[in-house]
């Protein structure tokens, strides 16, 4: 990322579903909702269990951890906020610790520190947290952290 | 429906040009685009009892373009919505003009989606507040991951790796509907392309080039239903609607991403009920619109509808094959990649049109429906079309459809 975001030009708006996840990130933790019912983990945080229907929720802190399962890179910024930040990569990352018997799993998006050149699907990433300019958000940003067999990389 | 098959037929297609800008109010598009359908049509106001549109808080609603148009409306309800909206507005309005709520159904979509509000992001002049990231988007948007393209990229992507396709398979889409574009006088964009052209342009977001992407444009595009009793009336030989799906949804839309695998889309929901209301099989099919906001987004449903293989879409094009003359021509008018973009309705007006055999391309008598098939000589009438397949796009997880059938081949 050549450049920084710049979040002031970006209002994150919390509401009753979100307002404790992004208490979460303040606190460095990365929380994807959980049914204090079923135990079923999902992201983002909507307000019941697609599972059993439930609204007896609570919130699982993941270790932060995933598999790089796509990607994009933004060559042409949309929003002011990226302007400055583009080439950047846009990951999905399915997080280690979401998997459940049934198959369910958790993939989340997040911005890459990390350039196209060192992306490939496939790689192991973990979160890192930065302070906005809102001194109330904090956002995780994510970086590739190990090597992996079989991955996969676009080559245009 | 079955029982409902053939009952209900578009009967009036009209729209504006394809401005960049247009220097206008939706609602100044909208009343042009209604009263050219109600000409093509052979209706007047008086006749019109039925309104919808669908938009996105981007536009005029159904009850100022009547009012302006002098018309009462017995039934009139605006939707949200953008891709996949017409066709199921189409399966609404089969509902309520069967349960007679109204008998003659005008269905609009105006837009500046090119000078006024735009998908993903900011209007491109004036002063630029913060944007809002609220709901779904505080998960997408502070990570830069906000407009179609980088939402429908990542399914992309992922798709190119699971599937071995190249981006050259993309470009055949491109190139199909931008062949058809130069056969629309009213196409904004008619030079053609080839695939070579497509792999030299810029980068939007990988794994889309600009090439891959729709033409935002503003525009007004409206067409009217009615039943096969009052239809047979009217000016144009009637098209009749066969079957359709509406929004249908893939498990866990709201979030394609955490699905088993994110690019298998809706349409692979929604296709059995398609093909088994309307009676017919995709081998029946003549003619498709397959929403193209991105050559990815044609591709995938060819598979979805079964047109082709699971993960087969990437061979399926090569060759030409969605092009006029080849197997399975696909957005004749030339689409949203080189026509422009309305957020579907124009798939369905082109439909509407071929089924006709009332093309309006370079032909003399293209409105007597007398076309010469010489490509060169810019006509893009389809010989012997019988049966358009409309595959409407929202999301990845969100697919509406319909079937029509013309009697004019």
């Amino acid at each position: 990322m050549p450049g920084p975001i710049d979040y002031s030009k970006i209002m994150i708006v919390p509401d009753f579903d979100t307002a404790e996840w992004w208490l979460g990130t303040k606190a460095g933790k990365y929380l994807v909702r959980q049914c204090k019912d079923c135990g079923h983990t999902w992201f983002p945080p909507f307000p019941a269990c697609n599972t059993c229907t439930s609204m007896n929720l609570g919130w699982f802190e993941t270790a932060g951890r995933g598999l790089l399962h796509s990607y994009i890179v933004v060559t042409q910024p949309i929003l002011g906020a990226f302007v400055e930040a583009v080439p950047y990569v846009v990951g999905l990352i399915e997080l280690d610790d979401c998997h459940e018997a049934d198959g369910s799993l958790v993939r989340v998006g997040g911005v890459l520190l990390d350039d196209e050149d060192a992306v490939a699907i496939g790689l192991p990433v973990e979160v890192g947290f930065e302070q906005t300019s809102d001194p109330d958000i904090v956002v995780p940003r994510w970086k590739i952290c190990g090597t992996a067999d079989n991955t996969w990389k676009f080559t245009g | 429906m079955g029982a409902l098959t053939d009952k209900y037929c578009i009967v009036g297609v009209g729209e504006t040009p394809h401005m960049r800008p247009s220097n206008r109010t939706t609602l100044s598009m909208a009343c042009e685009a209604v009263k050219k359908a109600m000409t093509d049509a052979g209706l007047g106001p008086g006749d019109i009892d039925g309104m919808s549109s669908y938009q996105a808080g981007d536009s005029t609603t159904s009850n100022h373009v009547a009012s302006s148009l002098g018309m009462r409306l017995n039934y009139s309800v605006d939707i949200l919505g953008g891709g996949s909206s017409t066709e199921a507005l189409l399966g609404k309005t089969i509902g309520l003009l069967e349960a007679g709520y109204c008998k003659v159904m005008v269905i609009f979509r105006s837009m500046n989606g090119r000078s006024g509000r735009r998908m993903g992001g900011q209007a491109p002049s004036g002063p630029v507040p913060p944007t809002r990231a609220a709901e779904d988007n505080q998960f997408m948007m502070p990570w830069g991951w906000t407009s179609p393209a980088q939402r429908f990229g990542m399914s992309a992507m992922r798709y190119l790796r699971d599937t071995g396709t190249s981006t050259k398979s993309l470009a055949e889409v491109a190139v199909a509907h931008r062949h058809h574009a130069s056969l629309n006088p009213k196409a904004a964009m008619r030079h053609p392309i080839t695939i070579a052209d497509h792999q030299n342009s810029r980068w939007v977001v990988k794994p889309f080039r600009l090439l891959d992407c729709c033409l935002e444009t503003d525009v007004s595009a409206a067409l009217i239903v009615t039943s096969r009793e009052r239809a047979y009336d009217l000016r144009q030989p009637p098209v009749f609607i066969m079957g359709g799906t509406g929004r249908t949804m893939a498990p866990n839309a709201a979030w394609n991403y955490s699905r088993p695998e994110i690019h298998y889309v809706a349409g692979n929901y929604g296709r059995q009920r398609l093909f088994g209301m309307a009676g017919i099989s995709h081998k029946d099919v003549n003619l498709i619109s397959c929403y193209d906001a991105f050559t990815f987004t044609t591709l995938i449903q060819l598979e979805a509808y079964g047109f082709c293989g699971k993960g087969e879409a990437g061979e399926f094009v090569k060759g030409g094959r969605l092009q006029i003359d080849h197997q399975l021509p696909s957005n004749l008018s030339g689409g949203h990649l080189s026509e422009g973009y309305t957020h579907g309705i124009s798939m369905v007006i082109e439909n509407a049109r071929q089924l006709r055999h009332r093309a309006d391309d370079a032909c003399p008598g293209w409105a007597e429906g007398k076309h010469s098939y010489d490509r060169e000589a810019g006509c893009r009438q389809v010989r012997d079309a019988r049966i358009a397949a409309c595959l409407g796009w929202g999301t990845e997880t969100m697919s509406s459809s319909a079937i029509l059938r013309g009697i004019a081949a």
